[in-house]
């Protein structure tokens, strides 16, 4: 391989890239398998290795590659074969000992395994199979516009020539040889793209600043420390496509003047680290990062810091003395790090995303981009999916669209017909948002304004089996137990705040503990020093704003209908519906319930445990949740 | 500094930009309380005590660290603010112990004071509260962190004004806390207990031990004083109450210190409550019964007696050794560790009471060389430069010969905030690896007693350079020719191969020192005690002239002074060749002036020096001594030699706090006391004169030691008759006060330092020649003393005794930064003693394997003179082929080793080489 020494040479290699590429495709069968952690972790490599054993074993040209993850993580392990000038077919739930199966009739005989494949993907110039659903006609597909993830799970991300064949550095190229930084920040402003991080703060804004700010050497930091719970777009995007982050730092770094860009990676990442560490090799490897990019003059590099697990260290000030090697706590705003951030010097903080989007943004140009999603929020968002719904996994939507849409269109809607109840956006310091706000566009704007935040794509859906005084007081455990512990309100006020949802949840709630929530509340939004501690009470705040009644439930009458708080309700069959059929009583584990077989069985609630496995085991809906009569003292003995 | 339009509270204030909203509120007298913020700390914004509400800002926002701007419109109590303040308080306390009528800070509380200002109780919050065991084991630091509000002002003056970041924060959210080292006791942790943490708690979570229980704030005397332990002279505030000193504190407005202490003057204060204090004057049973000097039976035996028969059997055996054996048989030792007013008389007393020049005192041991060398290049021989200024502007310091964080601890402080604050440059040069090699940029680890061979090494390559300050060189000095070919005798491999220091190193170190400027020389015992102690010192008056380091604000010369008073016992004439302000002895003009303030003829010899008075026991030239307040048996070289000596005195006068090691020597005890039993003037490093203020009254019958002298000199010269019209013949002081007035009218260079002046709040550094000049914080800004600086031309020569097959190691001996001196007082220091309780010699991992010190860590160390037993320390401060012992405990004390060659000029030992031999001990 060579050094490019200028766009021309990028352009050229990009050429007998795609020609290596289509011939190979012409020639040679390709067998694709999601590789990302969420494919590994549901039995990827042993797919694998069983495809390649089988392959081998059978002496066939196949190509096998690892790509990233395509988001559809609920049919993880997905394999996607492909034959010469035909369509590419999408395997789910691929399990080893289908293998066999898949090698002989789709590779060998031709045939596609019509009740395993879950779709084809619709490619220019290939007639499509037929009796098949397209990928991009699924419901889970129709409405994404993939413009961060566009190759995560298309392209192999351990190979640079992919990404460079998929356009790859092309938007940096563009930018280093026709545009002027003030033009690379003026397209940026232009284009709306707001901080995918959560804050929304208008990415070309914050470059110009940096860019303005006095003092050298400037920085370019990556936050990827992506710490919420059920969030995992940045570590699909590190996994899947490392490259368009690395371009988009690249892009800004030319931009704001800097010379050394920082990626601050969280260690629980380790795929996304190796993945970065192989991209940024073979980045310096083309020219592409280090001395004089492309020819230009330009010079640039990344360095890798992993982060040692503090959820804190997500916030950019904290991140940044992370990176210094302190503690990593944040510190007071202003000076803000477009002034005076790593080792005091200029510095421009962007997440994962914004930098993903970048080279695009660059590429197509601002008009492109801001034309998507909504005036004042442009481009698209993406979500990690989860939570109880049947399509959890990684999307990429176009601004304004509204939650309805993401849940029941993509999302596919809860499972087994249960009711929605709530949606959790913006991580654990976001907010829940009801049934009646569905309709909500999803922008940085209208869910503020409807109580909740777009944080950095979190989105947790429950159903009508959560309570939202546990659902909030898990969110709140999780964010008084990441505090840095620098300021008061948010290390002792976050702690008395958990203090009265736990008593709620314990039934030990007293009627003004409503009122001391919404002061330890109110006044941790005043008074914290970080983002951290100022939203450490969203979920509670929204949760009691929309959900008042039960946590009035909860301290009034000492009831939980949503079956959580232990203690707080018991299970009832109703004999109407009961048949008898016997499955409660097999599932109970602790002789609760008794009755005849083919007669309503009835639950003994000084035996029950409350461990709900006969709730979860009836189909019919026999079993209810009813306000608790039996004392509470022996529910607790026997659950201790 | 421009300044911008702000608004706090409805007032119009000018501001200066780069103030935050506090210190703009703060110059407008305006109150917004703090918790976290302590104005000698970098701001934290952590507490949230200091939330204003900021027009145009949607949250609130801490004064401590938001940046004043133009049109800045701040509310310091509204409604939005007093509630978040009140919420943030009611968080604190919650978490709380609500113990205040038992508690230490009661009173001078931070916690305590703002939640009486805001109304709140501590009922507010009732959940989980921390209960954790106060159980840190160290002698000097409660650690109580129930106590503890998270401030971080610990965390913050450990990392920035002390520099050794013993002290972090642990765990997250709910519960961190404050820990130190690895999570573990101080003791264990880098901690040197310099207490800054301490003098920044806000509430009693850090709290001094020795101080439990002892007194509420509002109950105590609060007086100032200067520490009595180095010469960097510290301003200290004692906390007294009835009649004991329970606590001691920096003085933020001390010029030296600006608060800071380090672990001897905060903790080390108790060995004046001591119970070894002698509180009655005691004399040899002979002595009493007038019969012949004899050691034997109950005739050696002390008798306590009063004050009258003390003095008097003293003033009459001291006439008559002088009427058998002339004056200059007689020699008296003044103090380092005692007042200036007191030093004058000790040289009125030898010069006019006895008639003899032979005075000296411990400066002999440790700057004698010093004061000779900066004489000959500079004609004045003292610190150049202030604290102030060669920490706050140096942009390079050169630290030679100086363990300062150990000998000159808050000096070692300031050092490091430089290092560390603002990325000053630090060479150190040193055979051992100081712990200030932590912060240096380079360390040059050169071999004991090769100090001039790597300064000319140093210097070669400057000049080869180009680096050396020609125009410096061409109006202010001289010699430079003559030096300059000296010095091409020192091209960097030979200088490499005398000091073992690397070539590329030699060219690093000079290329900082010839182009950092303001570069600051620093140096102490390393340099001074050597046989070749004034050429050492030259040689860095070469380098300073070299590189025109001199005469500017943080460069300079700054030899560090080793005791409280040394720099004043020197200038009050406590030498054998000048009389106060260095008037030589030998100068007619001089010697005229004194013989008409005193009264009486003046000897024109010059003296004799400690380090010849002693051995001249023996030789019969020395027949009586009156030391005050110093431990040659401790002190001086070769301590056999010392005993064998003081054995053989036909008179020997003590005048001390303790029974010290040079007592059973000793034919009368006179009880002196200690510094916080008198007032009068110390003289620090910095030639700065400041005011030391009686605290307490002495113990028993214990007198103040000018009060003593003085009595003493009435009884010598009741049979004399002086001149009736000299000025200052008689000895009737009332007060220290009335001496000093003598010193302002015959040492010039004290002309306008009164204690008048110190007491209304100046601060003089001498020379300060009339009572309207406000001092000299710099010498030799325009020119030098002498005229031009002269560069003397310096070779090397090899230390007096070197390794050899029968004694194969090279000892060097110093202090640790839990003693001080011989020992007497830091070992009567309760805590000081519990965290080094024994004599230890450092040694190298390299030799400790080679003596197989596997398990059995007792070594013996000899030398052609003595030899001790003690533990060693395997440590890497020591390279291979060196050991390091201290002189501060009498059971093995390095003197017992050291040889008594000196410098042929200053008659300094050279204590840091001598050849040893060291054995392991089963």
């Amino acid at each position: 391989m060579t050094v490019l020494d200028n766009p021309e040479q990028l352009n050229d290699l990009r050429l007998s890239v795609l020609e290596h590429l289509n011939n190979r495709r012409a020639n040679q069968a390709v067998v694709l398998i999601g590789m990302g952690t969420c494919g590994i972790a549901a039995g990827a490599s042993e797919v694998a290795e069983a495809m390649r054993k089988e392959l081998a074993q059978r002496n066939l040209n196949v190509k096998v590659i690892g790509v990233g993850c395509i988001g559809m993580c609920v049919k993880e392990p997905l394999v996607d074969i492909q034959l010469p000038g035909r369509p590419r077919v999408t395997y789910a739930n691929v399990k080893t000992d289908m293998v066999p199966h898949l090698v002989e009739e789709h590779l060998v005989n031709g045939q596609i395994v019509k009740k395993l494949a879950l779709a084809q993907m619709v490619e220019d110039g290939i007639q499509p199979e037929q009796e098949l659903d397209t990928y991009q006609n699924l419901p889970f597909y129709r409405k994404q516009l993939r413009i961060a993830m566009r190759n995560c799970g298309m392209i192999n991300p351990e190979d640079i020539l992919e990404y460079i064949a998929a356009d790859g550095y092309q938007g940096l190229a563009k930018a280093l040889t026709s545009m002027e930084p003030d033009d690379v920040i003026e397209e940026m402003k232009d284009s709306g793209l707001r901080g995918r991080g959560g804050a929304g703060f208008l990415t070309g804004v914050k470059w110009e600043f940096c860019r303005r700010a006095r003092g050298t050497p400037k920085y370019v930091i990556c936050n990827a420390d992506e710490g919420d719970p059920g969030a995992f777009m940045d570590r699909s995007i590190l996994e899947g496509d490392p490259h368009a982050v690395i371009e988009g730092m690249t892009i800004a770094g030319y931009a704001i003047g800097a010379r050394d860009g920082y990626i601050y990676c969280r260690a629980e990442y380790p795929l996304a680290i190796q993945r970065l560490e192989k991209a940024i090799c073979q980045a310096h490897e083309y020219g592409l990062l280090g001395e004089n990019i492309l020819g230009t003059g330009f010079s640039f590099d990344l360095h890798l810091k992993e982060g040692a697990g503090a959820f804190v260290c997500g916030e950019e000030t904290a991140l940044i003395a992370s990176i210094e090697g302190k503690r990593g706590e944040p510190r007071p705003r202003p000076p803000f790090p477009a002034v005076s951030g790593l080792w005091g010097k200029p510095s421009n903080v962007n997440n994962v995303k914004s930098y993903s989007l970048t080279p695009q943004i660059i590429l197509n140009g601002a008009d492109w981009f801001s034309k998507i999603g909504t005036e004042k929020s442009t481009g698209t968002a993406v979500f990690a999916l989860t939570g109880k719904i049947k399509n959890t996994g990684l999307i990429e939507v176009p601004m304004g669209i509204t939650l309805r849409e993401i849940i029941y269109d993509v999302g596919g809607g809860m499972p087994r017909n249960k009711r929605f109840k709530a949606v959790q956006t913006g991580g654990p310091l976001g907010g829940c948002l009801p049934e009646s706000a569905l309709d909500t566009p999803v922008d940085f704007d209208s869910l503020t304004q409807a109580g909740a935040t777009m944080g950095s794509g979190g989105m947790i859906v429950v159903d009508q089996d959560t309570c939202m005084v546990e659902f909030a007081r898990y969110f709140l455990t999780f964010a008084s137990a990441e505090s840095c512990g620098k300021c008061v309100p948010c290390r002792i006020g976050g702690q008395r705040l958990l203090e009265v949802l736990t008593r709620i949840a314990e039934g030990k709630g007293r009627p003004e503990d409503l009122n001391e929530i919404e002061y330890i509340s109110t006044q941790m939004q005043q008074a914290s020093l970080c983002a951290l501690g100022q939203l450490t009470p969203g979920p509670v705040m929204a949760s009691l704003r929309f959900f008042r009644e039960e946590y009035e439930a909860h301290i009034r009458d000492h009831f939980c209908q949503a079956g959580v708080c232990k203690g707080m309700f018991q299970y009832e069959i109703d004999e109407v519906k009961c048949p008898g059929c016997g499955l409660c009583l097999k599932a109970c584990t602790s002789n609760a319930i008794i009755g005849e077989k083919k007669q309503p069985h009835v639950i003994n609630q000084v035996n029950c445990i409350q461990c709900g496995a006969c709730y979860e085991v009836c189909n019919l809906g026999a079993i209810h949740i009813s306000p608790r009569v039996v004392p509470l003292v022996e529910v607790e003995e026997a659950v201790d | 500094m421009p300044t911008v339009n702000i608004t706090i509270d409805g007032k119009k204030i000018q501001a200066e930009l780069g103030q935050t909203v506090l210190q703009a509120a703060r110059a407008a007298g305006i109150h917004i309380p703090v918790l976290c913020d302590h104005p000698a700390l970098p701001p934290e914004g952590a507490c949230r005590i200091c939330l204003v509400e900021i027009e145009k800002q949607r949250a609130l926002q801490p004064a401590c660290t938001f940046p004043v701007t133009e049109g800045l419109v701040v509310e310091t109590h509204s409604q939005r603010v007093m509630a978040a303040r009140k919420f943030t308080l009611e968080l604190l306390i919650s978490d709380h112990p609500l113990d205040c009528m038992t508690c230490d800070a009661t009173g001078d509380c931070l916690l305590q004071d703002l939640a009486y200002e805001y109304g709140v109780a501590g009922d507010r919050f009732k959940g989980k509260q921390h209960h954790y065991p106060i159980t840190d084991p160290n002698p000097f630091i409660q650690v109580d962190r129930n106590k503890c509000i998270l401030c971080r002002r610990c965390v913050r003056a450990c990392q920035y004004i002390n520099g050794v970041e013993a002290i972090s924060v642990f765990y997250r959210g709910f519960n961190a806390y404050i820990g130190f080292g690895a999570d573990g006791n101080m003791q264990d942790s880098p901690c040197e207990f310099c207490g800054s943490c301490v003098a920044v708690c806000p509430t009693a979570a850090l709290w001094p031990k020795m101080s439990i229980g002892k007194g509420r704030p509002w109950q105590v005397k609060k007086v100032d004083t200067i520490c009595s332990y180095c010469g960097v002279g510290c301003k200290l505030t004692l906390h007294v109450k009835d009649n004991e000193i329970i606590q001691v504190e920096g003085a933020w407005d001390g010029p030296a210190n600006r608060g800071w202490t380090c672990v001897k003057g905060r903790f080390g204060y108790d060995y004046v409550h001591h119970p070894d204090r002698v509180k009655k004057p005691k004399v040899r049973r002979y002595l009493l019964e007038g019969k012949k000097k004899s050691r034997k039976g109950n005739a050696w035996e002390w008798v306590e007696t009063d004050w009258d028969t003390a003095l008097d059997i003293t003033a009459r055996r001291m006439l008559e050794v002088r009427k058998e054996a002339g004056a200059s048989s007689l020699g008296v030792l003044a103090s380092a560790k005692c007042l200036n007013e007191e030093n004058y008389l000790m040289n009125k007393f030898a010069r006019q009471v006895i008639g003899t020049n032979n005075i000296d005192h411990c400066a002999r041991l440790c700057h004698s060389s010093t004061v000779a060398g900066l004489a000959i290049s500079f004609g004045s021989g003292a610190m150049s430069n202030s604290i102030e200024d060669v920490t706050g502007q140096a942009q390079a310091f050169f630290v030679i010969g100086s363990n300062t964080t150990e000998q000159h601890p808050v000096i070692g402080m300031r050092i490091r905030q430089a290092v560390r604050q603002r990325g000053a440059a630090l060479i150190v040069a040193d055979p051992r690896r100081i712990d200030l090699c932590d912060f240096a940029t380079l360390h040059l680890q050169h071999k004991p007693g090769t100090d001039i061979a790597l300064l000319n090494g140093l210097m070669y390559i400057i000049i080869e350079k180009g680096w050396a300050d020609e125009k410096f060189i061409a109006e202010r000095t001289e010699g430079f020719e003559e030096f300059k070919q000296t010095i091409q005798q020192y091209p960097p491999e030979r200088v490499s191969q005398i000091t073992g220091v690397p070539v590329e190193q030699l060219y690093q170190a000079a290329e900082i020192l010839g182009t950092a400027k303001p570069m600051a020389a620093l140096w102490a015992m390393g340099i001074t005690q050597h046989t070749t102690g004034v050429h050492n010192v030259m040689s860095l008056a070469n380098l300073q002239m070299l590189t025109g380091n001199m005469g500017i604000p943080g460069g300079g010369v700054n030899p560090l002074r080793g005791q409280n008073n040394v720099q004043g016992a020197c200038d009050m004439g406590g030498l054998p060749n000048v009389y106060p302000a260095y008037q030589p002895v030998a100068s007619e003009e001089a010697r005229k002036k004194f013989e008409a303030a005193w009264g009486t003829p003046l000897s024109p010899e010059p003296g004799r020096t400690v380090t010849e008075l002693i051995p001249d026991i023996l030789k019969g030239k020395t027949k009586a001594l009156y030391i005050l307040g110093e431990d040659p048996v401790m002190s001086d070289p070769d301590t056999n030699h010392v005993r064998e000596c003081l054995e053989k005195i036909d008179f020997l006068v003590l005048q001390e706090l303790f029974p010290s090691e040079t007592e059973p020597y000793a034919d009368v005890f006179l009880p002196g006391v200690s510094f916080a039993e008198k007032t009068g003037t110390f003289t620090n490093t910095e030639r700065r004169v400041q005011m030391v203020r009686q605290a307490i009254q002495p113990p028993g019958e214990a007198r103040p030691d000018w009060e003593i002298i003085r009595d003493l000199a009435v009884r010598m010269l009741a049979e004399r008759s002086l001149n009736p019209d000299a000025p200052y013949a008689g000895w009737d002081y009332a007060s220290t006060s009335d001496i000093m007035d003598e010193i302002n009218a015959l040492a010039p260079s004290y002309a306008g330092i009164t204690h008048e002046r110190l007491e209304k709040g100046e601060s003089l550094q001498w020379p300060c020649p009339s009572t309207d000049h406000p001092g000299t914080p710099i010498l030799h800004t325009k020119g030098f003393t002498r005229g031009k600086g002269k560069f003397m031309s310096i070779d090397h020569v090899p230390p007096a005794e070197l390794p050899d097959p029968e004694y194969p190691m090279v000892l060097s001996t110093g202090r640790v930064l839990y003693h001080w001196h011989g020992g007497q007082m830091s070992r009567r220091a309760k805590g000081l003693l519990e965290i080094y309780p024994q004599a230890l010699i450092e040694i190298s991992h390299e030799d400790a394997e080679k003596l197989g010190l596997n398990g059995t860590k007792r070594v013996r160390v000899s030398s052609r003179r003595g030899s001790i037993e003690a533990e060693a320390m395997v440590t890497d401060r020591v390279p291979p082929g060196m050991v390091y012992a201290n002189f501060h405990f009498p059971e093995a004390s390095a003197n017992e080793l050291t040889i008594a060659a000196l410098d042929p000029l200053a008659k300094i030992p050279e204590y840091k080489v001598c050849a040893v031999r060291v054995e392991s001990l089963k």
